[in-house]
Order: structure tokens, then sequence, then C-alpha cells
């Protein structure tokens, strides 16, 4: 069943005169118990979007058009009552900077309690205390930590305060927006591998935004590849990365180090991202693509289904059905 | 905690010494002398010269005259003004209370007007109202101090006449009780809005500033998208991270409320220690001058070590030990 569709989603940054095109028709949906991978480098609107499905980028500076259902909700002009219910109760965040995700000048636990009675607005004290501590044992966090101030924690341990936070009433849907982007690879693995056993005991359908394919590859079924705020590749990861149709992400793929399998010599892709304020006319990354031809760089391809689930935006796919 | 006090206790007291020690070697370096101005400038004789030289001990050397200085005040006694001939310390301690009270309500009123206008702008950040404020504030910044006070005489006491021109009491009345203090309040409404106008810039822009860049920090994201509602985020959250730049201006305004509003004392004739600091710099009148830097330099060190206090009680990320 679709737990989220997300339908056409434009965002664009005003800025004076400029125009910026951070999120650009991006089309897709993730079933309940999926876990999603959104990657793509700095820039390419991964958060944006996130940001803007949860309608937190401020509506002077930014236009925001499409849909983001949830579970037949349209989160994105849903009444603020409505989406106030729908926020952390079904859907939370752990943001990608835990340092500052919580206010340094209050105890952990106070800030708990806070975000608890917004949904239950009469719990006892008892109660609220009882329930993060159960949540701080299932990321192995000491009951102690409810009594201290953020900067008394490490950054592992705020992260974990913060995926603890975030599972405060059972989210349907749990964004990680580069939660563990800022931790040593040990603790990262830590933190990853807990989430998983974490799914297993809870029912949770989660977005992963990261620029880390390797973190994308061990704790995803499916990817979206962004490039420039456009969908590029879309599908399962195993997939994807294994057999990437578009050259963006083949790009990607060949970035990165392989643990297993032969040494190739690691590329990277030549190029920037272009300007977003003028993007080219046709294929985005046709600038920075060794296949483009005249044809990408006059016209758009429009993401294209390699199978039912499959789909690259690309020229080179071939045949499939052409899908909007 | 208790040690960090002592600790700090200390260094202030041996702070207020070397004031002390710079302060008395810069005033008796300037140019001038009490004695030719004791002894007038008429055709002075020079048998009363040398008599008040000897009085006030100006005949010895300066570390001779430091080290008495210095061994009377550990007694208590601040020594006698050439002025007013009488005990700097009942000088000062005559004036000190009004000058409390003017600058002490002046500057309670002003962070408390400021920083409420600063919190509203710096919420409703460019919107029509926080315009007006910031421009308001900008004006009342670059205004004289002096200026605005004799404007204020010009138009309230002198034209409308609602109010007196000077002084802290009508002395031909002699009130006491009620109406003693419903005199002073009224004698204060002048120089005390003048004290106000003149401050409420610096909160105004602190809070603001403050308040922006609270509201953009990562944790009212976190609040906001737990469905928290702004009212909540902003009164709890906001407001007790936006505070502390706040104390810090206040702590220091309020170290300098003994001799802070000198300009304004002197504009509004009000007798504080502002005038007296006047007067003894225009006379050279040693004693008193010291006794009043003294005053001024240990409020100075005092409050300093509250605003620290104020500091780590606020923030749990300030801790002394």
């Amino acid at each position: 069943m679709k737990i989220l569709e997300i339908q056409d989603l434009c965002v664009t940054y005003i800025a004076g005169e400029k125009r910026i095109k951070a999120v650009d028709h991006v089309s897709f949906a993730i079933d309940e118990g999926d876990s999603l991978g959104i990657v793509g480098e700095s820039g390419s609107g991964k958060s944006t979007m996130a940001m803007a499905m949860l309608r937190l980028l401020d509506p002077r500076y930014t236009e925001i058009t499409g849909a983001a259902n949830y579970r037949g909700e349209n989160l994105l002009t849903v009444d603020p009552r409505r989406l106030s219910e729908l926020r952390w109760k079904d859907i939370a965040v752990v943001f990608q900077k835990s340092m500052n995700s919580l206010s340094p000048v209050h105890r952990i636990g106070e800030q708990f309690e806070d975000i608890y009675r917004v949904h239950e607005p009469k719990a006892s004290k008892k109660e609220i205390r009882e329930r993060v501590e159960k949540l701080f044992a299932m990321v192995n966090l000491a009951p102690r930590v409810y009594n201290l101030y953020p900067h008394e924690l490490s950054g592992g341990m705020l992260q974990r305060t913060s995926i603890a936070l975030s599972l405060l009433f059972h989210p349907k849907i749990l964004i990680m927006d580069e939660a563990t982007t800022a931790l040593d690879v040990v603790t990262q693995g830590q933190i990853l591998s807990e989430i998983k056993k974490l799914e297993k005991s809870i029912a949770v359908t989660r977005m992963m935004i990261t620029h880390d394919l390797s973190v994308v590859a061990t704790s995803c079924q499916k990817i979206i590849v962004l490039y420039a705020g456009q969908l590029m590749e879309f599908g399962y990861v195993r997939d994807v990365l294994a057999n990437p149709r578009h050259p963006y992400t083949e790009g990607l793929v060949r970035s990165f180090p392989s643990l297993h399998g032969k040494k190739e010599e690691l590329l990277s892709i030549p190029g920037s991202l272009p300007d977003l304020s003028n993007p080219p006319q046709g294929c985005i990354f046709a600038p920075r693509c060794p296949y483009a031809t005249d044809q990408c760089r006059a016209h758009r391809p429009e993401p294209r289904h390699i199978d039912d689930l499959h789909v690259a935006a690309c020229w080179r796919v071939k045949g499939g059905i052409q899908d909007a | 905690m208790k040690k960090y006090l002592l600790k700090r206790i200390v260094t202030a007291f041996g702070i207020v010494l070397f004031v002390i020690l710079l302060n008395y070697v810069i005033i008796r370096l300037a140019p001038g002398d009490p004695v030719r101005i004791m002894a007038g400038f008429d055709n002075p004789s020079q048998e009363l010269m040398d008599a008040l030289t000897k009085k006030y001990g100006l005949d010895q050397p300066l570390y001779v005259q430091f080290w008495r200085y210095i061994t009377t005040l550990f007694k208590g006694d601040m020594g006698d003004s050439y002025l007013y001939n009488q005990p700097v310390s009942s000088l000062i301690f005559e004036r000190v209370g009004a000058s409390l009270l003017l600058s002490g309500v002046s500057a309670v009123l002003a962070v408390l007007i400021g920083s409420t206008l600063g919190l509203y702008a710096g919420r409703h950040h460019g919107k029509a109202l926080d315009r007006t404020f910031s421009g308001v504030a900008y004006m009342l910044n670059a205004m004289p101090s002096f200026w605005l006070g004799i404007m204020l005489i010009l138009i309230f006491a002198s034209t409308l006449k609602w109010l007196p021109t000077q002084g802290m009491v009508n002395i031909r009345k002699g009130y006491t009780g009620w109406a003693y203090v419903v005199d002073v309040l009224q004698h204060m409404v002048l120089p005390c809005a003048t004290l106000v106008a003149v401050q409420i810039p610096t909160y105004f822009r602190i809070t603001k500033s403050s308040v922006m860049q609270v509201m953009a920090e990562e944790f009212v994201t976190t609040f906001r998208v737990t469905g928290m509602s702004e009212r909540k985020i902003f009164n709890k959250y906001v407001l007790k991270n936006a505070l502390l730049p706040i104390v810090t201006v206040f702590g220091i305004n309020l170290a300098y409320v003994i001799s802070g509003s000198t300009l304004i004392e002197i504009v509004f004739s009000w007798p504080g220690v502002g005038v007296l600091m006047y007067r003894s710099i225009s006379m050279r009148d040693y004693n008193l001058l010291m006794g009043v830097y003294l005053l001024i330099s240990i409020s100075v060190a005092f409050m300093m070590i509250v605003v620290d206090l104020i500091y780590a009680w606020l923030d749990p990320r300030i801790r002394y030990d």
C-alpha cells in the first residue's frame, strides 16, 4: 500500500529577482514499510524536498507546487491544525545537525516532555519519563541522559537522542536527513545497525537523505537519485546500484570504492552543478554527461520506465513505457 | 562555585586597588592645582596658598601622599573635600541615593521597554511595526542625550508648564510624606524619559538581532516539526536563548548606574553623584574625585560578578568550577 506519493513536486526559492528551482518536477511513491534512500550531491535538492513536504520552508521565499499525498491527504494543502496533528505523530524527522537540534539551555528531559505534551497534553511527568527511558534503552542511551543538557553529550549520543525523540510517537514515516553524516564511521555503523534492528520491532517507513551511497546500499531497499533538483533514477537499490541506467548514477557509483570485488580506479564526475536560477535547456545533466548528444542538449528527457518500478530520466533508456 | 566566587572577589579587590593607584597618578599628572583654585585667581596671597598646601598635605612627595591616602582609606576615611570642606564619604552618601533612583529606574524601564519592542521586532521581522520601531530606534540612537533633555525641558516644562524644569524636589514647598513622593516623581519624569529614550535603542537592537539569530537555529525547526505551537516555541525556548546578550548589556549599564547619567544630571540639576563628579573635576578636588572614582570602580567590579553569576544561572553551558 502506498504510504506517500509525491506528485510533480516543484520547489522554487525566491531570492530577490532570482528564482532558483531547487526541486523540479519530482514524482515517486513509496509503500508502507519501505526504506528509501535519497541521494545526490550537495545542492541537489534532497533536504529541500523533505522540508517542502513537511512545510518547513518559509512561504515568503519559496513557491511549492505539486502534491505530497500521505495516506490520501495532501500535506502541502492540508489545514495547519491537521498538519500539526500529523507532525511527529505520523511523520518525524532526525536532523543532520543533532548538535543544534535541541535547545542548549534546557534539559533534554524537559524538551522531551514539552514535545510529548504537544500531542498528549494530559500526560504525567512519570508517564513521559517511562516512555522516554524505554526509547533511550532502544537506542542505547543511559536513563540519566534525561536530566542532562545537550552540551553534556557526545555527538553520537546526541544523534541517538534525536533518534529517540523521533520515535516518541511511533511515527509511520521517519525522515533521516543526513542523520549519520556527521558521525565517525564506527558510530555511524552502530547507529545504522540499531536502526535496522529497530525497524524489525516497530513498523516504520524510513526515508534516508544522504550523499553516502554506502549508507543507502547497506540500509535501504529503494533509492532515488537526485541531480540539480530533478529525479535521475528511482528503483530498488539492488537494481540501481548494480546496474545503473542513468549516466549520473553510474558516475556516482563509480566514485565510491567497493569493499569486495576487484580494485578499480575511482572516477569523479567532472564539472559541477549547473546554475539553478538559469538551468540549461535539455537534460540538466548533459553538460557533465560523457554520453550527451545533441538530442540531450536540446530536449529534456522525461523519466522512463525500465520495469514496473525502475525509472530513469535519460534518452539512452530505450523502450518501456513513457511516464510523466 | 564557592571557590570561583571567592576567587572573583579577590581579583575584583585587586583590580579596584590597581584602579585607585592608576586614578591617583592620572589625576595628579593632569594640569591644574586645587590650591590656586581655592585661593582664588585675583591676586592670591602666597601665605594663604602655602597654608592651604600644608593643610591638605600637598607639599609632601606624591608617594607619601598616596600612602597616606591609602592607609586612611582602609580605615574607612576617604578624606575631606577641598571644595565643600566636608568628609567625602558623607558628600557621596548624601547624593548616591538620588543617582541610584534616577539611573536605576531609567535602566530598568529602558531594558523592559527596549527588549520588549526588540522581541516583537525580531519575531515579526520585516513587518510594518518592526520597520517603524527600527527607524525610531535609529533616530533616538543618533540623538545626543543632553540635547534631547533640553528639548524636553523646552516643550514640557518651559512651554507647556506640565512638569518642573529642574531639581529633585520643590525646595520652597518642603513636602513631606506622600506629597514628597509625588513631588519627586514629577521631577523625575523628564530626566528619566531622556535617559530611557537614549538607552532604548541599545536594548532594542541587541534583542532584535538576538531573537532573529535564535529563531534561525536548528532547534526551532525541530520544535516546529513536532507540531509545537509557535507561541510555545517563542515564549519558552526562543526567549531564554535570546536573553543572554540582554543580560550582558544590562549588567554593564547597571555597573555605571552611579555615574553614567552625569550629563543628564547636569542638564536637569539633579542632585546626584554625577554633578558632584563634574564639579570635583573642574575644581581639582582630588579627594572627592578619588572618592567618586572609587565608588564607580567598586560598582563595576561588583556588577561584573553579578552578571557572571546570572549568566551561569541562565546558561547551563557556563559552569564555574
